[in-house]
């Protein structure tokens, strides 16, 4: 059932027409479920990773462990369950745009989305997508976006399926999710709701404390309903919500001086309306997210700091097809209205519109490529032209080139602009062009990846405490003259069966050089190395798999000073897992999961300890 | 280092021997290797701990992390202030809630106090006690609070409430005098402790009080750097003289609106402040402020302290190593110039 799957979807990527088989689809562990069209279709030239369902359910514990032992991006984190920031390729964090179903969710007051605050288990699909051309999703990432799918798929037959997870660990770590799916020619409904919860207590190795103020709790509902309205309309509407407590790490020496506690609600609706001709198809979008914080500096008080934004947003995109030229063009025309607030500002309300414009060939199946130009009319900034070019070109059967490059805007947050006493209004955009070239072999059961990369980045918005000479001291946002990123980033996949055993071995690796031009130092908190690894064994029931995650040392200060540094460090996790019950449409599953095998000290953020070895005991239950 | 332990050990063995054979020419034994410098601390910041710096008396050598060095482990952030006695030194870090107590002339560890402190920022000793100023929680501005440490016990044994954000403490003649800068909002008083029933009293003065000092006419020198612009509240900065015998205010010298002092020194008779990176000096019974700095910073002027015929001056860097400029006060020339501590904040002459 799995193998005609996997086949038939194989057929579908390479037989149709205008679609483009995208550089790098990979992580074949079951099913890759190709969720968001438009995001393969628009990638040509760039490199995807694919998360799939079961690697996903690998790394439930938090969104922040799912990437780290996946992706190639590095995940600054303040303590396990803490707050979580990701960055590719020496970029910052707000250079990394979430996607979720096609619409841009990062929030509007530090433009940033916490990789905890998600709930890894209610989606699909995760795609990563390294390099600045997701234009259609805002021209502000920079280093890369990070995709949510929910797969909404109508079937000839009624369908049914439901799939129960849970699970134990230490430091009283309970999950939950179930997760049930229906469908059949007309309707596709998908739903999930998962609760965690953890004490989080772990011990900090070498020490005499334990993470005592860790503690977190989260609770995500996640539904979307399509309907077909004639053969070639459909109505989607998607809503993820999501309410968390936590209460954030202290740090070493003293970890009990820690008592503040977080809190963060999301709300996230989408409508959408499909229909879809021979040449021409019409997608007509309607949002409305909201998004609120709540920080208590003392957990034992009510009183706390908070932000609060709402986004109305209508997209409309219209795209046509010459299937004689194997092209299409695609418009994509999209009006924003933000609103924000913290309790130190005032709301303020940003609007905007953009229109951007994608052509996309595929000439003789040799050459094809992804030419975007977006323009955006912002009530804050005046924001120039943005662009795109993605370029794959195929010359023989297994080998590709690949090549992209682009210029992106990003401009400042809320909290950039307006914190009292600290924002700064004289921010400008920052500005970054960038280049990439890439080489890849692919058969059925090997890929290799290989790019080389490169980001000049003009006027980069940075919080430092020396930004303003009249305010010395005072950690103030300014725009940083010039940063230069260069590196390499290589991903690999094998997939091999045989007889009854079968191997599957992921890694990405990635060497960033990135510099501040006037000191030509490495930029602080952007490792040189990161490799992650992923190998996978399956006989029979039985599976097995082995995670490493090797970070490299981190500098703290800009004159990379070796007296302030974040070790490099190598992470390990292991897990088991046995089908108790392996029927066509019932399987039930327990597995044991080893997170940090070697009990190794490591820390992320100075001070700031990980958990030691930790054990999970999961059941897994599809039917 | 190893090498610098080994050898004073060597010198301290035979220092030993030596003496149990001259009893009237004893040699002066070096009490370790930071004694003779001068130890600047650093509060640190997400970039890096903080820590303290050592520099010989003669400075020829600097030496980094000295704390870190000698015990393996880290402070932490901020790290506020150090306040010595005989022979220990009791750093305090208020982001940890901790004191750390080390040998003053080692740096070897002898306790950490984390119980029973909150935010704590300045320490004063008097009789084996430590009065030791805290913000409390930093939502609430009614739980701040001077907490008594046993300097045997190395344990909080009592707690003397006052007003918001306590800063700065000293003692004269039985009393505790504490400014009271505000924490992160603001305040403009001085707490005056009875240490013999630990009640307490205020003196209104202007907003931000944050230095103290006693001159020689046994006046209480306060500098009060006002509140800036951005706090919505402005309000003007002044130098208050307060007679300690009746808590009243019995001299002010107002700064300019919009100007906003943060450092001020007492040294042998000369007041020393700074405005705007510039330092100024007046007599300790000038009527007037003065319009001619002496020196100028760099960068950051974040720490100052005055000390035979020189000026110590800290430019802060919180994502990198700070700078320390010493300057000859009759030339005004710089005489040196050291990378010191991240977010290097204070000057101790040990």
């Amino acid at each position: 059932m799995r193998r005609i799957l996997i086949v038939s979807i194989f057929y579908i990527v390479c037989f149709n027409g205008t679609a483009q088989n995208d550089s790098l689809v990979n992580r074949l562990e079951e099913v890759v479920i190709q969720a968001d069209k438009k995001l393969k279709k628009h990638s040509v030239g760039y490199k995807v990773i694919t998360l799939s369902d079961s690697v996903i359910l690998r790394n439930t514990e938090s969104f922040t462990s799912l990437l780290r032992f996946n992706s190639p991006l590095y995940l600054r984190e303040y303590g396990s369950g803490g707050t979580s920031s990701a960055s590719f390729r020496g970029t910052s964090a707000s250079n990394t745009a979430v996607i979720w179903n096609g619409i841009n969710i990062n929030s509007i007051n530090n433009g940033q989305t916490g990789f905890n605050s998600l709930t890894v288990s209610l989606f699909d699909a995760i795609d990563v997508r390294s390099g600045g051309g997701s234009l259609e999703y805002g021209s502000g990432a920079v280093g890369g976006t990070i995709h949510l799918s929910d797969h909404l798929q109508f079937t000839n037959t009624k369908q049914i399926k439901n799939q129960l997870k849970a699970s134990l660990g230490s430091f009283e770590t309970y999950r939950g999710l179930y997760k049930f799916k229906f469908s059949n020619s007309k309707l596709a409904i998908n739903s999930g709701v998962s609760y965690n919860q953890s004490e989080n207590d772990y011990k900090f190795l070498n020490t005499d404390f334990k993470n005592t103020n860790g503690a977190y709790e989260n609770f995500g509902l996640n539904a979307s309903v399509a309907y077909s309205l004639t053969k070639s309309s459909k109505l989607k509407f998607y809503s993820a919500n999501y309410l968390g407590e936590r209460f954030f790490s202290g740090e070493l020496p003293n970890p009990l001086s820690a008592n503040d506690k977080y809190q963060d609600f999301s709300h996230r609706n989408l409508l959408v309306y499909t229909l879809e001709k021979p040449r021409l198809s019409h997608e007509a979008k309607f949002a409305f997210l909201t998004q609120e914080y709540r920080y208590f500096e003392d957990r034992t008080l009510s009183t706390f700091n908070f932000g609060k934004s709402k986004r109305y947003l209508v997209n409309y995109n219209v795209s046509y097809s010459f299937p004689e030229l194997k092209a299409s063009i695609t418009s994509y025309s999209e009006y924003e209205s933000a609103f924000g607030k913290t309790d130190q500002i005032t709301e303020r309300n940003r609007k905007q519109f953009s229109q951007s414009l994608i052509y996309n060939q595929n000439i003789n199946s040799l050459v094809s490529f992804d030419a975007k130009l977006r323009k955006d009319f912002n009530s804050d900034y005046d924001v120039p032209f943005t662009y795109a070019l993605g370029i794959k070109v195929k010359p023989f059967r297994n080998l590709f080139f690949r090549a992209n490059g682009s210029k992106n805007f990003r401009v400042p947050t809320y909290n950039d602009l307006f914190w009292p006493g600290q924002g700064n209004l004289d921010l400008i955009p920052e500005t970054a062009l960038q280049g990439e070239f890439g080489i890849g072999y692919k058969n059925n059961q090997f890929l290799i990846d290989i790019g080389v990369f490169y980001i000049n980045a003009k006027d980069k918005i940075v919080w430092t405490p020396g930004g303003d000479p009249d305010k010395p001291g005072v950690w103030v946002p300014i725009n940083l003259s010039e940063v230069n990123n260069k590196g390499m980033e290589v991903s690999l996949s094998f997939n091999r069966t045989f007889n009854k055993h079968i191997v599957k071995l992921n890694m990405n690796y990635s060497y960033t050089v990135a510099t501040n031009k006037a000191t030509d130092n490495q930029l602080i908190f952007v490792p040189k190395h990161l490799l992650n690894g992923n190998l996978g064994y399956t006989h029979k029931r039985f599976s097995f798999f082995y995670q490493q995650l090797i970070n490299g040392k981190v500098y703290t200060t800009e004159s990379n000073s070796n007296d302030f540094v974040i070790p490099h460090y190598f992470v390990a996790n292991t897990g088991l897992d046995y089908k108790l019950l392996n029927l066509q449409n019932k399987q039930l599953t327990i597995g044991l999961k080893v997170n940090n095998i070697f009990n190794k000290y490591y820390e992320v953020q100075p001070r700031r300890p990980m958990p030691n070895r930790n054990l999970n005991f999961n059941i897994n239950y599809k039917f | 280092m190893k090498i610098n332990k080994l050898i004073s050990k060597a010198f301290i063995l035979s220092a030993l021997f030596l003496a149990s054979c001259s009893d009237d020419d004893s040699p002066q034994l070096p009490k370790g290797d930071y004694e003779n410098g001068i130890l600047i601390s650093g509060e640190g910041s997400g970039a890096g701990t903080g820590s303290i710096s050592f520099i010989s008396n003669d400075l020829t050598t600097t030496e980094n992390l000295i704390y870190k060095k000698v015990n393996t482990n880290e402070l932490g952030v901020y790290l506020q202030s150090i306040t010595f006695d005989n022979d220990r030194a009791f750093i305090v870090v208020d982001n940890t809630n901790s004191v750390t107590v080390v040998d003053r002339y080692t740096f070897e560890d002898k306790a950490t106090i984390t119980t029973g402190l909150n935010k704590p920022r300045y320490m004063e000793t008097v009789d084996n006690k430590g009065y030791v100023t805290n913000w409390g929680s930093t939502a609430d501005e009614t739980d701040d609070f001077i907490a008594i440490v046993d300097l045997n016990t190395y344990a909080v044994d009592g707690t003397i409430a006052v007003g918001n954000g306590p800063e700065r403490i000293i003692e004269s003649n039985g009393k505790l005098y504490v400014s009271h800068k505000g924490g992160f909002g603001t305040n403009n008083i001085i707490s005056v402790i009875d240490l013999s029933d630990n009640s307490v009293e205020t003196i209104t003065v202007g907003y931000k009080p944050d230095e103290i000092f006693v001159n020689t006419k046994g006046e209480l020198v306060v500098l009060c750097g006002g509140n800036e612009s951005w706090t919505g509240n402005e309000t003007i900065a002044s130098i208050v003289n307060i007679n300690m015998s009746t808590n009243t205010e019995v001299s002010a010298l107002t700064f300019a609106d919009g100007e906003h002092p943060s450092l001020m020194v007492l040294d042998n008779g000369m007041l020393y402040y700074e405005l705007g990176g510039k330092v100024y000096s007046i007599d300790e019974d000038a009527t007037a402020l003065s319009s001619t700095s002496i020196v100028e910073s760099q960068g950051y002027l974040y720490g100052m302290e005055v000390k035979d015929d020189k000026i110590y001056l800290l430019d802060a860097d919180f994502t990198d190593l700070s700078e320390l400029n010493i300057y000859d006060l009759s030339t005004k020339n710089k005489i040196t110039t050291k990378a010191i501590a991240l977010g290097a904040s204070k000057i101790y002459f040990n």
